[in-house]
Parts: C-alpha cells; structure tokens; sequence
C-alpha cells in the first residue's frame, strides 16, 4: 500500500520542480534581456553622443571632408538618431553590424565569433577548475578526514577570497613563469594548454575560494541532518558520508555562487587577456574601443552580454531545479 | 572593558587612516611629483635619493604611489559615499512601504546589480574621446546604489515589525518620532558598514580599467602602476613588487575596515 503514494508524491514534486524551473527561466530571460537591451542601447548612443564628430575620432584630424563623408554614410551617421537606432537593433536579430572599420571585408560579427572560441574556454576551464577546487576544499574544511586541520583549509579559503585577482595574477606571473619558470607564459604561443590552463587555474582560484566559503557553509548547516547520521550508522566511508549525502542538497547555493561571480568572471578574463596578450574577446573589445571601430564594440559588447546573461540565466535556473525552495514569491 | 572592545574593534579602521594620512601629506607637503620624468634614470632600482626606485620614463614611484593611492580612495570614498546617499533612503522608504514599491524597487536593484561592471564601463567610456576621473567615478556610481538599496530594504522590512518600534508605537509616539528616534539609528549601521566593501570594490575596479587601459590620461593610477610593472617584469621587479603591495595594501585596508565597521555595528544591533 505504502510505496506507491510515495512514489507518485516524488514524481509529481519532480516534474513541478522542472515545470517551476521552466518559468522561473521564462522571468529570467526577460530580466536578462531587459539588461542585453539597455547594455546595446548605451553602447549605441554613447558612440553617437560622443562630443564633436565621431569621423574625426576614427579617422584623424588631419582627414579630408570626402573621406569622412564617405565613412559617415557607410556608419549611417548622416541618417536621424531614431532611423539609426532601428537600424542598429535590426541588425543585432540579423546578427550583422557592418564590416569592421579596421578590416575592411571582415563583418563585425565574424571577428566576435573567432575572438569567442578563446575566451569561452579560458571562461569555461576557470568556471570548471573553480567549481572543482571550491567544492573539494569545503568538504576537506567540513569533514572529519583532516581533522584539526581543518581550521587551517578554512584560513586558506578566506585567505585567497581576500586576495585581489588584479594583484595575483601578474605576481604569480613573475613568480612562476618568470623568476622560477615552473609554467610557460601563457601569452606565449606554444604554451598550447599548458598556459591555457595556467591562465584558467588564475582566473578560477578567485571563484574557487567564494564557492568555497559558500559551499562550507551549506555543508556545515547539514552536519547535523538525520539523513547523514543515517548514512554514518549504515557504515558509509567519508567519501560516501560527504560527497554523495551532503554535498547535491548544498549544490543550490552553489550554483547561485557560481552565477553571482560570472560578471566578475567576465573583467577577469578581460585583465588576463590584457595581462598574457592572449587573443580573445577582452583583447578585441579593447582594441576595437582604442580605434572606435565601432561595428566591431557594438557587436563585442553585445555578444559579451549575451554570453553573461544566458550563463547567469542558466545558473539560475539549475539553482532552481535543484533547491525549489524559495520559489514561491518569484514565479 | 566594553568600551575597550568596541574601542579595538574601531582600530581597525587605523590601517585605511594611516594610508589615507600619509599619502595626502605626500601630496600636500612635498615637492615631488608624478608628472616630472628624468628618461637617463628610466627603470632604475631602489636608491637613496628615490627609495621606490623609478619606473617607466623615470618617474619617481614614491611620488607616483602616493598620488594614485590618494587619488582612489578619494574616488572609492566618494563613490561609495554617494551610493549611501541615493541607496539608503530608497531602500529604507521600500522597506518601510513594502508593497508594490518595495517590490519595484527590489526588481531595480537585481538588474542593476548583474550589469557586468567592465562591459557598463566599456559602453559608458566610448562616449567620451578621453576617459577622466570624473567619467570612471560616474561609471561606478550608476550601480553603487544597489546594494545599500537592498541592505536597507532588508533592514527596513524587518525593523518595521520590530517589538520596539510596536512598542513605540503602542506608546503613542509621533510618526516622525518612532522614524527618527527607534527606526533610522538602528537602519544606518549596518548600511554604513557597507561603505568599505563598495569602496573596496571600487579601488579594484579602477585599478582594473587602468590596467586594461580605461583609466585616467595622467597614468597616476594602481592601475597604470601595474601596467608598468608587468611590462617591465624581467628588467625591473621592483615596480610589479610595489605595485602589488599597494593594491592589496589599499583594498585589503579597506576591506578590513567595513569588517570593523560590521562587527562595531552589530554591537547596536536589535
């Protein structure tokens, strides 16, 4: 008699988790696209508000009138502000600004797609490496395995969460690739994965140490759940007790950790992009900035906050899936 | 012996003061300046006559990192000094309508707060042809409000239910009275103390754009200083080691004082 009702109640709460998790997406893309929205409009206008002309900007001052006649109707810019604004949205459905000022036969978009191979798996390697090293940390600072030590992997945590990627980065640079050369240098072309991965390990300590104090603390809330003393009194190994038991209830806010530090995440790989002149999306949307090539920023930034949204969007919504508490009130 | 505590606990904002004190008087009282370059000592080490050593074109670092230490906490302080302005009372008068404003209001804060900082900065900056202080200082003060705004929502909310602030009530003390005397004094610690996580964020912020090149035209940034020192990693170390230790100087004393700040709070907590 018994098992069935329980397994119908499962059943159902499963299938409503997903169908909350679908509609609390659908409220998020809104959000998310209210914030792709007004990031493509400033961009625009800040380039069309820009005090004096834009030609001159691009162009130098030294250039004649023709010249910038002649840029300044491929830029649409001799057309009213409000026809240039549909313009420029109707081009982003199409996906297509123009052709870049600076490589002329090369659309916009095209060089954003060949820049986004790079910095989505610098971005993906460091969320990875990230999650993987916050996670193994809160377990080695909540379980028993280390015993007293365990204060000290907690000191670590905290310690590297206060520590400024800014500063890290070009420090450990000059120590390890540098002065001991333990690593190549990432921006060197034949570190292959070797400096990808470096690059990554910086870029995702920072992000590993928060998932980390976050992950401690949802683990420390269940040290005393029954269901662990249950799994303790079946005879279950450590491993077992802390990764299989406690960690999937505290992969919520994990997940909301995660999501929360993507922004962060985003000017990071910009700076390490910088820092290791590695190509990349950070790379373009500087260079395109320092040369006013405007198609080619306004498509960066756009496709910059589309990749931002959608990965926060995303990590909301397994947050969801996972934890359907506290729900309620936003769906 | 309380007082003690609470005295220790305010020590903590000594380091912030102590930077804050020594490179304004830098400024103030000596002569030496970031903007004076002598190129035949460009990149040299550490001496007498300039203890920091001189960075790129020969700049004096002592004076460089004085000025730029100064000049962004200036701008961190202000920053997040205006997001408390514009936050706290919204966030305050949300909490204490609730309903739909508060909900509104909330709404603004999340979108706000997910704006990645360097695309917002990056979009906001192409409107001018040359990037100044005051343009970053705008950049970082479009969502400083944010999270004072929540804190004091939050704060608000659960204040407005208080015993005491019922009790007052019960009493038959004013509006006004109940707002003034029992509901702002416990509202406006715990926003405060969020002052030194903004600004904290702001240094790194503008320590990031100057890095990447975003920053001021003078080069009197962390930001800049870094930049000198990474691209002048084998000849000359010292300017990396200098600028490292200024960033985490400056961002950890800041850091520790909104701790401070915190826990000094929270002694007046309900």
């Amino acid at each position: 008699m018994l098992p069935q009702p329980e397994m119908q109640r499962r059943t159902r709460s499963w299938s409503s988790g997903l169908s909350r998790a679908v509609l609390g997406l659908a409220g998020r893309g809104l959000g998310a696209s209210l914030v792709l929205l007004t990031l493509a409009s400033l961009v625009f206008l800040s380039m069309r508000l820009l005090p004096g002309d834009m030609t001159s900007l691009i162009l130098g001052e030294q250039a004649g009138e023709a010249e910038r006649a002649a840029l300044r109707a491929r830029l649409g810019l001799d057309q009213p502000l409000a026809l240039q604004y549909v313009d420029f949205l109707w081009g982003l459905v199409r996906f297509d600004l123009g052709d870049s000022l600076a490589r002329p036969g090369t659309s916009a978009f095209s060089e954003v797609a060949r820049a986004l191979g790079p910095t989505s798996a610098l971005a993906f390697l460091a969320v990875s490496l990230g999650t993987v090293l916050g996670v193994t940390a809160a377990v080695c600072a909540v379980s028993p395995w280390l015993g007293a030590r365990r204060a000290w992997v907690h000191r670590g945590i905290l310690a590297v969460a206060a520590t400024p990627l800014i500063a890290l980065a070009p420090l450990a640079t000059y120590l390890l690739a540098v002065r001991w050369q333990v690593v190549p240098l990432p921006g060197d072309p034949e570190a292959g994965f070797v400096g990808l991965l470096f690059a990554a390990g910086l870029l995702g300590l920072p992000l590993g140490a928060q998932v980390a104090r976050i992950a401690r603390a949802a683990l420390l809330e269940e040290v005393h759940a029954k269901f662990l003393d249950v799994a303790r009194a079946k005879g279950g190994s450590l491993f077992r007790v802390w990764v299989i038991h406690a960690l999937p209830p505290a992969s919520g806010p994990i997940a909301v950790v995660v999501a929360a530090q993507l922004g962060a995440l985003l000017g990071g790989a910009v700076v390490l992009e910088r820092l290791f002149e590695r190509p990349g999306l950070g790379t373009l949307m500087l260079n395109a900035y320092a040369s006013r090539d405007v198609p080619v920023l306004e498509a960066a930034v756009v496709a910059a906050g589309l990749l931002f949204v959608v990965a926060q969007s995303l990590a909301g919504a397994v947050q969801a899936w996972l934890d359907p508490r506290g729900q309620g009130e936003d769906a | 012996m309380r007082d003690a505590k609470r005295l220790r606990e305010i020590g903590v904002i000594a380091p912030v003061a102590l930077l804050f004190a020594v490179s304004a008087g830098f400024v103030l009282l000596s002569q030496r300046s970031p903007s004076r370059l002598s190129l035949e000592l460009s990149w040299s080490a550490p001496s007498a006559s300039f203890p920091f050593g001189n960075g790129d074109a020969g700049v004096d670092l002592l004076a460089l990192v004085c000025h730029a230490t100064l000049r962004v906490l200036v701008l961190a302080t202000g920053v997040a000094g205006f997001g408390f302005l514009i936050g706290a009372p919204l966030g305050a008068a949300a909490g204490l309508t609730g309903g739909s404003f508060e909900r509104w209001t909330l709404r603004a804060c999340d979108l706000v707060q997910s704006f990645p900082t360097f695309l917002l900065a990056l979009a906001v900056l192409s409107a001018v042809s040359v990037p100044s202080r005051g343009h970053i200082a705008f950049v970082f003060a479009l969502t400083a409000w944010a999270p004072f705004a929540r804190i004091a929502a939050a704060r608000a909310r659960s204040l407005r239910d208080a015993q005491f602030v019922e009790a007052a009530r019960a009493l038959g003390v004013s509006r006004t009275r109940t707002l003034t005397r029992h509901v702002l004094p416990n509202l406006l610690g715990p926003v405060a103390a969020q002052a030194g996580t903004s600004a904290a964020g702001v240094v790194l912020g503008e320590t990031a754009l100057g890095f990447v090149g975003l920053g001021p035209p003078d080069g009197v940034s962390l930001g800049a200083l870094l930049e000198q020192g990474t691209l002048a990693m084998l000849r000359a170390p010292h300017v990396l080691t200098l600028a490292v230790l200024a960033i985490a100087l400056v961002s950890g004393g800041l850091q520790l004082a909104s701790e401070g700040l915190r826990r000094w709070v929270r002694g007046d907590a309900l």
